[in-house]
């Protein structure tokens, strides 16, 4: 055992040597995507009406995957590919950092915090967050929960909003949305917190919970890209005000959230 | 008054036959010997005198407790059957002492004082008593045995079955175990079966001797009868290999 | 990395916390349970072995993951309200219990069987033999690799984090979307977990040379 125990602050260090390096590649995205003619988009799999995996083809739908195709056409032209790969909360960002993915596309809220580690171009999409519960709960809003337990979704910022509106609440973390649905089900939380966006797909799935208390955030989607590649940032802000313009934007929309009981598509609409 | 009783018994491991229609009595205080080639049976049939082997078919009564009925408590049966295996068998995690000790504390909750005195006047018996605090592994094989024996004897039981308990050891070793049974039987009054090959230590120590050949009692005569004329050709060829060895 | 530690060194000591408790929880649990289903595989009752068996069996082929959202998602719907933390203690006390009860199974089947037939000659009971002989030799032998099961159940603590446990691993998966630095987070809650299971692997292989 002696022996062994150099071992320990040796690993240490070659950990903390690891974890200095740098991963963020200094090139440029946006001359990548058009050497390639593919961009490389991280979306949610899921998260149903934004991005989950239909497991009869393996692909993901959603109109965050819609809205990646089409900027994707606008940037490289008709023949430019989109290509997709599923991430959660909380990879996404690592993704991004990694290289793994050009862009990001996945219900990711613009916050001042995210802006420290990566850039994000202009809104997509304003959602807000909001609660979503069993149809029997006497919770209202978000003042009914001091005391309950509120269940987020690791690497989202709607956790810490409920720590700032509503601190007496209790709060746990999942992995995903859809285990964060499964706990709220077998009643290990009162309430479900996210955006009302992701919340109306869930209740979609699931007939016996609704969405209540309206929105208590505002939450503009932006598409995350790595610091630095202002080019590409630039790209993306105008193939979205082009769609916007076409109407093509408000076509996807009415696509994807013209379905939803008690939502008002319109209120999304963008000229 | 017998001490054991055997009627028609039968033992098969599977289709093997392995004792023939036993039928024997052997009465308090005698001193008996098994002998036959090995694989005969011999030490079957000590081993079902006190349940480690069960009988199929037949009645077996040792010490009044009917060990063809499977309600008999075996536990109750074996406090007064003691048994001296091959192979000593001693517990590895105990120390000399305590081999000799466990049973008479948990089985007859025997005050600590009086154990602890009997044991170690035992040990004196078979000359071990400096080895009290060893553990099994650092004393020889032979004294490993006196110490089974020992131990055996701290239970005071009525009935000693000893299987062939020279077999595993160095033949130096040897006289030392067998002077000790010597002593226990003559001594003691205990009734005693023992399985051995050591002819000379059967020709000294028994009354009477049972040959057994293929699961089947061949011969049950007593001792100077059974050295001397032997009746069946069986026991004279087995007599003569083992006397010209 | 040491900005993550100082920074968040509430939040990582609150996780030590619940991950050192669930392990002491599950580890003093699990031996238990182990050893019990170890001798009901061992009786000669063959329904007791039968019943040993098909919990070994089934509980060390089911991944933990599974074994625990049993607890965390299906229980409390339908039988009692637990919470992430004790599922998740349940699920990795179960899930460990399998392994143990095979290791301390296989260590009574290497104590010879003359050991027993000696205990069971002086009239012991097979319980009385179990207890004075046979256990605490087969414990002997089962003690290296116990210590493998125990790190184990330390290091499988982790799956707390899916069930909300709030343990090391659930704080690192919470510091790195945070602060976005996941590389740092997950090192230095790899180092947390180290201080746990060097010292305990260290304390075994102590006992192993302490009782040979």
């Amino acid at each position: 055992m002696k022996k062994k125990f150099w071992l320990f602050p040796l690993l240490v260090c070659i950990l903390m040597l690891t974890g200095c390096g740098k991963s963020l590649s200094d090139q440029s995205v946006l001359k990548n995507v058009k050497q390639s003619n593919t961009i490389t988009w991280g979306v949610k799999g899921d998260v149903k009406l934004f991005g989950l995996i239909d497991v009869r083809d393996g692909q993901q739908k959603g109109f965050d995957v819609d809205m990646a195709k089409a900027i994707t056409k606008h940037i490289l032209g008709p023949k430019g590919r989109a290509e997709f790969v599923t991430t959660t909360s909380q990879s996404r960002v690592p993704l991004l950092k990694n290289g793994n993915v050009d862009a990001v596309i996945a219900t990711m809220t613009i916050t001042p915090e995210r802006k420290k580690v990566i850039s994000f171009s202009n809104s997509y999409f304003d959602a807000g967050q909001s609660l979503l519960v069993p149809k029997s709960s006497k919770i209202k809003s978000i003042k009914d929960l001091a005391g309950k337990t509120v269940i987020g979704v690791v690497g989202s910022n709607s956790v810490d909003n409920v720590r700032k509106v509503a601190p007496k609440a209790k709060i746990i973390e999942l992995q995903d949305y859809a285990q964060a649905m499964n706990a709220l089900k077998s009643g290990q939380g009162d309430a479900l917190t996210t955006d009302n966006g992701i919340l109306f797909g869930l209740a979609v799935q699931n007939p016996s919970y609704e969405v209540r208390g309206g929105t208590f955030t505002v939450e503009p989607y932006g598409v995350a890209v790595n610091k630095g590649q202002t080019g590409f940032t630039k790209a993306v802000d105008k193939a979205v005000l082009e769609m916007q313009h076409s109407g093509e934007y408000n076509r996807l929309i009415k696509k994807w959230f013209g379905d939803v009981p008690g939502f008002n598509y319109k209120e999304l609409y963008r000229r | 008054m017998s001490m054991i009783e055997f009627h028609d018994v039968q033992k098969y491991y599977g289709h093997f036959h392995a004792l023939h229609d036993i039928n024997l009595e052997i009465d308090e205080g005698e001193t008996v010997v098994l002998i036959g080639p090995s694989g005969s049976g011999k030490s079957t049939l000590v081993r079902t005198v006190n349940g480690l082997e069960s009988i199929q078919k037949g009645q077996l009564i040792v010490n009044g407790h009917d060990l063809s009925d499977p309600k008999t408590n075996l536990n109750i049966l074996r406090s007064d059957v003691g048994m001296v295996f091959q192979h000593f068998n001693l517990y590895k995690n105990k120390d000399v002492l305590e081999n000799i000790m466990l049973a008479p504390r948990i089985v007859s909750h025997i005050p600590e004082e009086e154990n602890k005195k009997q044991a170690m006047e035992l040990l004196e018996m078979v000359g071990l008593e400096k080895w009290a605090h060893n553990m099994p592994s650092q004393i020889s094989g032979g004294q490993k045995q006196r110490v089974a024996i020992a131990r055996t004897l701290a239970m005071k039981p009525k009935l000693i079955l000893y299987d062939e308990p020279t077999s595993a050891l160095d033949p130096e070793m040897i006289d030392d175990v067998l002077q000790v049974i010597k002593k226990v039987t003559s001594e003691s009054g205990m009734t005693s079966l023992i399985v051995t090959h050591e002819m000379g230590f059967a020709k000294e120590v028994a009354n009477r001797v049972i040959f057994m050949d293929q699961g089947q009692i061949v011969e049950d005569d007593d001792s100077s009868t059974f050295f001397k004329q032997p009746k069946t050709v069986r026991a004279q060829q087995f007599l003569s290999k083992i006397i010209s060895h | 990395m040491i900005n993550i530690f100082t920074k968040f060194s509430s939040q990582l000591l609150v996780g030590l916390g619940w991950t050192v408790l669930s392990s002491v929880i599950a580890l003093f649990f699990s031996l238990i349970i182990g050893t019990v289903f170890a001798i009901l595989e061992v009786l000669p009752n063959k329904v007791a072995r039968v019943i040993g068996r098909a919990y070994v069996e089934i509980l060390r082929n089911i991944p933990l993951l599974v074994i625990t959202m049993f607890f965390y998602l299906v229980i409390p719907k339908y039988v009692i309200k637990i919470d992430g933390f004790t599922a998740g203690t349940i699920g990795l006390t179960l899930y460990t219990s399998a392994f143990i009860a095979e290791t301390i199974r296989s260590g009574i089947q290497s104590v010879s069987g003359g050991q027993m037939e000696g205990a069971r000659s002086t009239g012991m009971t097979y319980w009385q033999a179990m207890r004075y002989i046979i256990l605490p030799q087969a414990f002997k032998i089962v003690i290296p690799p116990l210590g493998n099961q125990f790190v184990n159940l330390v290091k499988n603590s982790s799956v707390l984090a899916f069930v909300a446990g709030f343990d090391l691993m659930y704080q690192a998966n919470s510091i790195a979307s945070t602060t976005f630095d996941t590389i740092n987070s997950y090192l230095v809650v790899g180092i947390l977990y180290l201080i746990i299971t060097m010292p305990l692997s260290y304390y075994m292989q102590h006992l192993e040379k302490k009782l040979a």
